[in-house]
């Protein structure tokens, strides 16, 4: 069964689309990475692969279950989505606000449990956040912030984890961690799916999607949509590809300037 | 519960009870067993209705902050106390109020501005906190104006000004309009109890509606819900006591700054400081001002020095 | 305040700014004017003076000849141009309320008297001072005179029964001191339970109402309902609702303007508290 589908999908906000008719589907385990150059609708897709952008056209698919027909709390269990970044009005603790990530499992006027407590520990422990967990959240460095808010995603015991630009604001070390966490996720079984500027990041992926103004241009694995034409038909220049020296995965370096 | 924590409670309940004692003592004539049946009818209804509207102005304003995801945020955001100013200009003007049927006028203005609200900011996409700040903006200013006309037309700019503008505690009772007032407490502690409910979705959509979306949240309704329920809520009180301001606004605040931003503590804590806040600052203002300085004026004067006083000690 | 005729020009020289002009003489016989201020409008018709009257307020209603008159604006806010293309020889403004407008018309060089009288004498001096302004001096001393005779025609009273004026509900507002209406109240031989008050319109607490229990209540508002006071809660003990002496209805300006009806209103004021005595 297919984690993700999306079926002729068709969005825009106000009277231009950004996509229409756009298909894609994605296989539950995939590590797949999106890239493009901006505006080419990366984190409008990420929304509209969860539910929270409705499409004007087409149909999203979870887990083979057309995405209207769940409940916000079905779809909150099987997907969650880690954004680029976070402001937060109050000031909430770490352990606060990961614990919000078990708010799909809570009812009305349930407080949360000792299991909750347990799954929170246990994603906070993953993520290396552990130890703020009583500091304020606007107290802590980007980084931290990121790793909280993966942390919270993964409370919600999600099968398909988005992730958009998590790294953006990552130093090399927390990029890699970051990285490493989500690779040991997807061994684990998770469909992931990375939104990335970051072209040898993107690498890491197991497939690749390439989009400019809402088309794929490609869909394939790394080592064929991160070639010097795909790149230039994308973003228009060409950069010079060459292989990573341990991995062999393709790395992409700046034409000269 | 750490030790702070506790020790806060209980200085937000001591404070309460300490305040609603001090509102039966004072009084014309101050206080002796020989008026106590004088005391009973005037001063008891008086402290339940500062009660129920300090707490119901402090628990709406910190829902509305968790909604509007904005610290600077009261009830009077969302247009409905300019609604029930204009209701009740509207009843004085054309002499159709009584002790019943003012408080009914100025509840239909506040529904009427609050469905006004509504209606403006449903656009395209549904309701957002945007649209919801801007069309309580645009209502409160309309009908605060219209208010105005309704005022120099008919010339009455004495103490019916007072009223909408500031709010007070004492109200006239007859034994029908007390009665009334009792429904509409029960019906707004409802509303409040509602909001505390629905603590943690407030916690979750006060991060942001995405995040809210994508953690379960059922956005769209909740919004809509709070909304009307928080004004309605209002509404009920400021029928009778007119807009009273600044303790929608900093108690939940204050209340924050003790417990954190978790709501399961915040509304029920806003409620009780909110009600002991009121009654001590309409104490204030009938010990040293015999001639009726408006209450909003006082609750400023005591919230802001314990205001700074918590800003500096505790951030 | 009492205002003698010579005292009330040199006030007038003081409040414009450098004297009469010489094109602004007070021609002999018609002295053109504009009454911003009801009382004294009505004070001009009394006297005869109406054909001088070429401006009033909105407000101005009485007599209703009266609302024939050309209108400048709303008592609170009159418009100052159209006041000035009257070109009157002198306008009748009251403080505080016209504060500002009376300074505008100064740089006009617009004349302004002063209305402001704070008891009935004081509304006795003024219609004699505008007697002299608009040259019916003889019409004015013989109103005054006739005033003071039906004044003077009431009783004096010994017992003096406690008065509740009421001019708000929600908040409950009453009268102070330093309001127009204790004289009235005091000549008609009653008091008012909240004189003591320093302010002119307090809010007072419905306890204080009921400790003082007044004889007479007085609701002087759009929302007075007598059926609905007496079942206030906590009021039934009160003087008045045993008795059943709550007054609503009563027409305000005769207690609000100070102007030649107040005599009018303290008569009827007396009749009300004094019944027996006007068999």
């Amino acid at each position: 069964m297919k984690a993700l589908t999306a079926e002729g999908l068709s969005f825009g906000y106000g009277n231009e689309l950004i996509f229409d008719g756009f298909s894609l589907a994605i296989e539950s385990g995939e590590f797949l990475g999106i890239i493009g150059p901006n505006g080419s609708g990366k984190s409008t897709l990420l929304r509209l692969l969860n539910g929270t952008l409705r499409p004007l056209r087409g149909v999203v698919n979870v887990l083979g279950k057309e995405i209207n027909r769940l409940s916000r709390k079905e779809i909150a269990q099987t997907i969650a989505l880690v954004p680029q970044e976070s402001f937060f009005a109050f000031e909430w603790t770490v352990q606060e606000v990961v614990l919000m990530g078990r708010n799909p499992y809570l009812k009305l006027l349930e407080r949360p449990r000792q299991e909750d407590l347990n799954k929170v520990a246990e994603t906070m422990k993953l993520t290396g956040v552990q130890m703020l967990a009583t500091k304020s959240i606007n107290s802590i460095s980007a980084g931290e912030k990121q790793r909280v808010l993966l942390a919270r995603a993964l409370a919600q015991e999600p099968q398909i984890l988005l992730l958009d630009e998590a790294t953006s604001h990552l130093d090399l070390a927390h990029q890699v961690a970051l990285l490493q966490i989500l690779k040991i996720l997807n061994e684990q079984g998770k469909t992931i799916v990375l939104v990335s500027h970051d072209l040898n990041e993107a690498a890491l992926c197991s497939r690749l999607l390439l989009l400019a103004q809402g088309k794929t241009i490609a869909c394939d694995i790394p080592a064929k949509v991160l070639t010097p034409d795909l790149i230039r038909a994308a973003y228009g220049l060409e950069p010079v590809v060459t292989k990573h020296p341990c991995t062999g995965k393709p790395q992409v370096l700046f034409p000269p300037i | 519960m750490s030790s702070k924590r506790r020790l806060s409670w209980a200085v937000i309940v001591l404070l309460l009870i300490f305040s609603g004692v001090l509102s039966i003592l004072t009084g014309p004539g101050g206080f002796s067993y020989r008026i106590l049946n004088q005391v009973l009818l005037f001063r008891l209804p008086r402290v339940l209705v500062g009660v129920v509207a300090g707490g119901v102005l402090a628990v709406v304003g910190g829902a509305f902050q968790g909604l509007l995801r904005n610290p600077l945020v009261d009830p009077w955001t969302l247009g409905v106390a300019s609604g029930a100013a204009l209701g009740a200009a509207f009843a004085i003007v054309t002499g159709t109020g009584s002790s019943v049927l003012l408080p009914v006028f100025a509840f239909s203005g506040a529904v009427l501005a609050i469905a006004l609200v509504y209606v403006l900011a449903r656009g395209r996409g549904g309701l957002t906190v945007i649209r919801l700040v801007l069309a309580g903006v645009i209502v409160s200013f309309f009908f605060s104006s219209l208010v105005m006309l309704v005022m120099v037309i008919s010339h009455r700019s004495l103490g019916e000004a007072v009223y909408l503008m500031m709010g007070s505690l004492t109200v006239v009772f007859t034994r029908k309009s007390l009665g009334l007032f009792v429904i509409s407490a029960i019906l707004a502690l409802a509303g409040c109890g509602w909001l505390m409910v629905h603590n943690r979705e407030l916690d979750v959509i006060s991060l942001s509606e995405e995040t809210a979306l994508s953690l379960g949240v059922d956005v769209q309704r909740l919004t809509r819900m709070v909304f009307l329920v928080g004004s309605v809520a209002v509404g009920l009180i400021i029928a009778w006591t007119g807009a009273i301001s600044f303790v929608g606004l900093v108690v939940p605040h204050l209340v924050r700054m003790l417990f954190g931003p978790k709501h399961s503590q915040v509304l029920p804590g806003s409620f009780l400081l909110g009600a002991g806040v009121l009654l001590f600052a309409d104490v204030l203002v009938r010990t040293l001002t015999p001639t009726g300085l408006p209450l909003s004026v006082v609750t400023a004067l005591v919230g802001v020095p314990f205001f700074i006083y918590l800003l500096r000690t505790r951030v | 305040m009492r205002y003698s005729g010579c005292a009330l020009w040199l006030i007038m020289l003081m409040v414009v700014n450098c004297g009469v002009h010489k094109e602004r003489q007070i021609p002999e016989k018609r002295v053109k004017c504009v009454s911003l201020v009801p009382s004294v409008t009505e004070i001009i018709f009394a006297i005869g003076a109406e054909d001088m009257l070429v401006g009033t307020t909105n407000q101005c209603d009485f007599p209703p000849a009266a609302k024939e008159k050309t209108k400048v604006g709303d008592f609170q806010s009159p418009d100052i141009e159209r006041i000035v293309s009257l070109k009157p020889d002198v306008v009748f403004a009251t403080q505080p309320i016209h504060q500002r407008l009376i300074e505008r018309l100064a740089e006009f060089k617009v004349q302004v008297y002063v209305s402001n009288p704070a008891d009935v004498e004081g509304v006795f001096a003024e219609i004699e001072s505008v007697g002299v302004i608009l040259r019916r001096t003889k019409e004015a001393e013989k109103l005054v005179a006739a005033l003071r005779r039906r004044l003077d025609s009431l009783p004096t009273f010994s017992y003096k029964p406690k008065v509740y004026v009421e001019i708000s509900m929600a908040p409950l507002m009453s009268v102070g001191q330093g309001v127009f209406i204790n004289d009235i109240i005091s000549r008609a031989g009653g008091q008012n339970i909240f004189q003591h008050l320093n302010i002119p319109y307090p809010v007072v607490d419905p306890e204080a109402v009921v400790q003082e229990n007044p004889d007479v209540i007085l609701l002087l508002h759009p929302l007075a309902n007598k059926d609905e006071l007496k079942k206030r809660v906590g009021w039934s003990n009160i003087n008045a609702v045993l008795s059943g002496r709550i007054y609503t209805g009563l027409d305000e300006d005769l207690f609000f303007r100070p102007g030649p009806r107040v005599v009018d209103g303290v008569i009827l004021l007396a009749r009300i508290l004094h019944p027996e005595r006007f068999r």
